[in-house]
């Protein structure tokens, strides 16, 4: 019997999810779940396997009325509600594409809320149970482990301790509560699999390292900026060997090979070292740090929740294998970040003082430093996506979801951004015109609205351009290159821009000025 | 003074518009000014979520952008209704519209103009007025530039191709955007144009959001848009007081579909009445003026089959087929509906049933014609085409199933002046063409947009009267029950059509009442020229 190629490369409980499923599809109609019935697509199958997306995610529907009601229901909270709802990002790989992503969030987003109402033991038992559902959130397990460490089996959560207090402060209770309802969750997934000596076996298909540092074209990361730049160089050294015979480069004759071949496959790297798994680990370790220190010196929900986007920014920009969706893990964590801060309302005019009396509420104050950083990342990424629909008919989809999305949701940010933080930012800004201190965009710098505006001649090439120039076969990695490295670079901005934010920002800073 | 105006302003929470026909043009000023800062307020409210969402907008300083954004959640959907399949898709010998449209791309592109109307080929003749003629032509001229085998002579008959349907579809998306949504959007400023913000908008969504054509045009596969965009044009015309342009407009859609004459009475009624009121020889200039604009517009579309009376003969053949019979397939109206119990075409021969119908057709338009006459109002106009249209729709020869759309169109651009009948009209126009949706695999497509309709218009009902709700509730049981039978039980052996003709008899009941409605509504409209609706540019801040 030939099954399919699509092996199960998720954990258990999705197995059982998938299983669960099955209960229904059998009653549909019973080829869906024939073993060997493969590639099988008949109208009454898509509608069944899109009809489970679109119930699964009720889910995130629910998670995102718990958010509303335990952030506080103002405007930019909505805001942020509906651009969860209406994500292009999630539409796309979701509903577009078929993964149940909608559902996984609506749980992460569980679990945030409910560490944001300080029930830890709860959120902490949810994230390992969505571990289970899917393994790339382990991409924020970092977060997590420290925080839940540090919140949930120290006393005095809120503020720091000293060095000598550090054994008097320790919860064992707390401690053993986590550690034994996590310990349950694993084994109540990959027990059965331990029973049956199954689970290198299992964590082959987790983990599968011999894929190569990027997928199949590249995430728009650090590696598709380092990949681009040996594609460059090897570009230029082929073209004039003199230049490569004065600064001392060799080929990879290999890899050279690979270069017309561009994106598919494994990636060797032709004139720039090549990367291995443990390289990619290590930075990410190193990018998380910083973020798990400040969670762990002052371990409140507001640090926390910048620190789990910033994980998900860590592991997304130099982890091994990285797949172009899990940017919806960055978007989606700086999401529930930023409905943790506190904006203004458009119409109440608030100033400074009105401002005080919001901030009693929630966490810090929205900064158009966040704003820009999560529209600039948003964009860079969901563009990212748009090879995966490569399509003619899609393409309209594609575009206009990301357009309708990012101009809706764009201006109802700039809306709350308080005016105390406008005026800094005007600043930072430097002049501009009387046009564009009314347009969405009067915070972005020059160069940032360079960037934003820049996506529309490249997508245009893209799209429409590339192939009436060349044609469909010829040059067909050029496309799916620039679109990458476009992407990247927004990304990689939009994440230094995020991580400043985040690093001088009141969540951080607070407590110096305090001690 | 102001404040007292303010306040009673804000008191009043009906949504007749005849409101603003009481305030005075200084409180109107003053109220104008008040509204452009704190309209939410003010302005009574509706209880819609499209309202809600426009005066999210309205308080994020968005209203530029907001059209904009309009417009492209209306790509979007009709895209994404496209996406699906259409009329008559691999479904050999004959196909469906889809094909005669291609077909008709192909005719014009490859036979001289004047073999138009007269090819013999017998497939899918051409027989739709001229300017759909000269659209297919244009249409088919970029076709074959990107790809000569999609309109290939007699070698494409029935061609399918997965970039042919995205060039169709491309061609339809590009002419409703040009001709029926730049249309909307101008009508909504045009007829709101003494409202606050919020409502304009609002009207722009809901009338973007009309299920039935975006279903017929997007997904079955028509130019509707292009017809009832013209009548749009026109009625803007007609509402800045432009009536040759809007004559123009009007004779355009005539040329464009033949279904436009269902408004034709009432176009006409109004055009005559209001000239009368411009005494001896003004109304002789002004019809002079009209009539040139007919017969030049008219002419110049019909120019290349005017050399011989016999190419004229064939051309108005083909335009009115009469042999076609009384009616096509199932279709809401009341002949149909009496063939249920009477088999009138067994009784009367084509001729009689023609003459008939005509007459019938004549007598129920004629009322509301002669009050247009007596009292041609800009808000008379539209319950004008409403009435005629339905009168046409209703009683008339050779009707389809679409035809609905076009009573459809008016009672659409009064959404927010009678929310609750119109939106219940649209739901069951939409209805009514379900037979002809399900048969093309477009079911779900239509669920989806009528629940999404359903769902957008049910604020409305919650200051109707009690009887509009309740009619409301009832039409949805019915419908649903109607839904749910046919697909839970099979029809009985004897009656293999019972479902379609239940939702025929059900939407001609509707209809009628509708048609009984619009027509007291018409007569009782609180109207004098005076007072009638004007447009008046109002100073955007």
């Amino acid at each position: 019997m030939k099954t399919s190629e699509w092996t199960l490369d998720y954990p258990p409980f999705f197995a059982w999810f998938e299983k669960f499923l099955s209960l229904f599809a059998a009653q549909v109609d019973p080829k869906i779940v024939q073993l060997d019935n493969l590639n099988y697509d008949t109208p009454a199958t898509i509608y069944f396997q899109r009809t489970t997306v679109i119930v699964s995610e009720l889910v995130l529907y629910w998670a995102l009325q718990r958010m509303l009601a335990v952030m506080g229901n103002r405007p930019l909270q909505k805001i942020i509600n509906w651009s969860l709802m209406l994500n292009p990002g999630l539409l796309m790989v979701d509903n577009m594409h078929f993964q149940y992503n909608g559902f996984l969030y609506g749980i992460m987003i569980h679990s945030l809320v409910d560490a944001k109402q300080g029930k830890l033991l709860r959120s902490g038992i949810l994230f390992a149970v969505l571990l289970n559902f899917k393994h790339i959130y382990l991409y924020i397990a970092p977060s997590y482990f420290v925080f839940l460490f540090r919140a949930y089996c120290f006393e005095n959560a809120g503020n720091s301790i000293r060095a000598r207090s550090w054994i008097s402060a320790f919860r064992p209770l707390h401690f053993l509560a986590l550690g034994i309802s996590v310990i349950v969750v694993f084994a109540a997934s990959l027990g059965p699999f331990i029973a049956m000596e199954q689970l290198p076996q299992l964590a082959s298909r987790l983990f599968p390292f011999k894929r190569g540092l990027c997928h199949s074209y590249w995430a728009a990361n650090f590696w598709a900026l380092y990949s681009f730049a040996d594609r460059s160089l090897i570009f230029l050294v082929s073209k004039f060997p003199v230049l490569g015979q004065h600064l001392n480069l060799t080929l990879d004759p290999a890899a050279l090979a690979a270069t017309t071949r561009g994106l598919v496959g494994d990636t060797a790297f032709g004139i720039l070292p090549t990367v291995t798994a443990q390289h990619t680990l290590v930075l990410t370790v190193l990018l998380q740090v910083p973020g798990l220190i400040a969670v762990f010196r002052r371990p409140t929900f507001d640090r926390f929740v910048g620190s789990v986007a910033l994980s998900a920014f860590a592991s997304f920009l130099a982890g091994w294998h990285v797949h172009e969706k899990a940017i919806l893990l960055c978007t989606v964590t700086m999401s529930v970040a930023i409905a943790n801060l506190v904006g203004t309302s458009p119409n109440s005019g608030a100033g400074a003082s009105a401002l005080t009396d919001l901030r009693m509420g929630g966490g810090g104050v929205l900064t158009s430093r966040d704003v820009r950083a999560f529209m600039i990342v948003s964009l860079a990424g969901y563009i990212g996506l748009w090879p995966l629909f490569f399509t003619r008919e899609e393409t309209p989809v594609k575009v206009l979801i990301t357009a309708i999305w990012f101009v809706v949701v764009g201006s109802g940010l700039d809306q709350c951004i308080p005016r105390q933080s406008k005026s800094s930012a005007a600043v930072e800004a430097g002049p501009s015109s009387a046009w564009a201190s009314r347009s969405m965009l009067r915070h972005y710098t020059a160069l940032e609205r360079l960037y934003l505006f820049g996506t529309i001649p490249v997508q245009l090439y893209v799209n429409l351009v590339h192939e009436a120039v060349f044609g469909q076969d010829t040059l067909a990695f050029l496309p799916l290159m620039i679109t990458s490295v476009y992407a990247a670079v927004g990304v990689v901005y939009g994440w230094l821009l995020y991580s400043t934010a985040y690093f001088s920002s009141g969540k951080v800073l607070d407590k110096k000025k305090t001690r | 003074m102001a404040s007292t105006s303010l306040r009673a302003r804000g008191s009043k929470t009906t949504l007749s518009s005849s409101t603003i026909a009481a305030t005075t043009t200084t409180s109107a000023t003053i109220s104008n000014a008040v509204a452009s800062t704190s309209t939410g307020s003010r302005a009574p409210k509706l209880n819609l979520t499209v309202y809600r969402y426009a005066t999210w907008l309205e308080e994020n300083q968005m209203k530029r952008s907001a059209p904009w954004i309009a417009v492209a959640s209306a790509v979007l959907l009709r895209w994404i209704i496209g996406l699906g399949p259409y009329s008559g898709m691999a479904t050999p010998p004959r196909y469906g519209d889809y094909e005669a449209q291609r077909h008709w791309m192909e005719l014009t592109l490859h036979r001289p103009i004047r073999d138009w109307y007269s090819d013999k080929s017998k497939w899918w003749d051409l027989d739709y007025p001229p300017l759909t003629a000269y659209v297919s032509w244009i249409c088919g001229y970029i076709g074959d530039k990107i790809n000569p085998e999609w309109f290939a002579w007699e070698a494409s008959r029935g061609f399918e191709s997965p970039d042919a349907k995205l060039y169709m579809r491309t061609t339809v998306m590009i002419c409703e955007l040009l001709v029926y949504i730049s249309a909307v959007v101008v009508f909504a400023n045009r007829w709101f144009a003494n409202k606050p913000w919020t409502r304009k908008h609002t009207a722009l969504l809901l009338i973007l959001m009309q299920p039935g054509l975006i279903l017929i045009d997007s997904g079955h596969f028509q130019y509707n848009a292009v017809m009832l965009g013209l009548v749009v044009w026109a009625v803007n015309s007609f509402l800045a007081d432009q009536d040759v342009l809007g004559s123009v407009f009007f004779c355009l859609a005539l040329g464009f579909k033949q279904m436009a004459l269902y408004f034709a009475p009432a176009v006409f009624a109004y055009l005559l009445g209001k000239s009368f009121r411009q005494g001896f020889f003004g109304c002789i200039w002004k019809l002079i003026k009209l009539g040139i604009a007919v017969v030049v517009t008219l002419g110049l579309q019909f120019a290349p089959w005017l050399r011989s009376q016999d190419e004229i003969l064939q051309v108005v053949q083909r335009i009115f087929p009469l042999f076609r019979g009384l009616y096509q397939d199932k279709v809401a109206n009341v002949w149909c509906a009496v063939n249920v119990v009477i088999k009138l075409r067994d009784i009367f021969d084509i001729q009689e049933l023609v003459r008939f119908s005509t007459l019938a057709t004549l007598v129920s338009f004629l009322p509301s014609m002669l009050h247009l006459i007596a009292k041609p109002t800009k808000r008379g106009l539209i319950y004008g085409l409403i009435n005629s249209s339905l009168s046409f729709f209703l009683l008339s020869f050779q009707v389809h199933e679409k035809s609905i759309l076009v009573p459809a169109l008016p009672i659409t651009l009064l959404i927010l002046d009678e929310p609750a009948t119109a939106s219940l009209f649209i739901t069951l126009a939409t209805f009514t063409m379900y037979p002809l949706l399900r048969q093309e695999a477009l079911a779900m497509p239509y669920f989806v947009l009528l629940g999404l309709w359903i769902w957008l218009t049910s604020g409305t009902f919650k200051n109707a009267s009690k009887l509009l709700e309740f009619s409301a509730a009832v039409n949805l049981l019915v419908m649903s029950t109607i839904h749910l039978a046919e697909m839970l039980v099979p029809p009985p052996a004897r009656y293999p059509d019972l479902y379609p003709v239940l939702n025929t008899l059900w939407g001609a009941g509707g209809f009628v009442l509708y048609w009984l409605y619009f027509n007291y509504r018409q007569f009782t409209l609180v109207n004098t020229p005076k007072m009638g609706f004007r447009v008046t540019k109002t100073k955007q801040t």
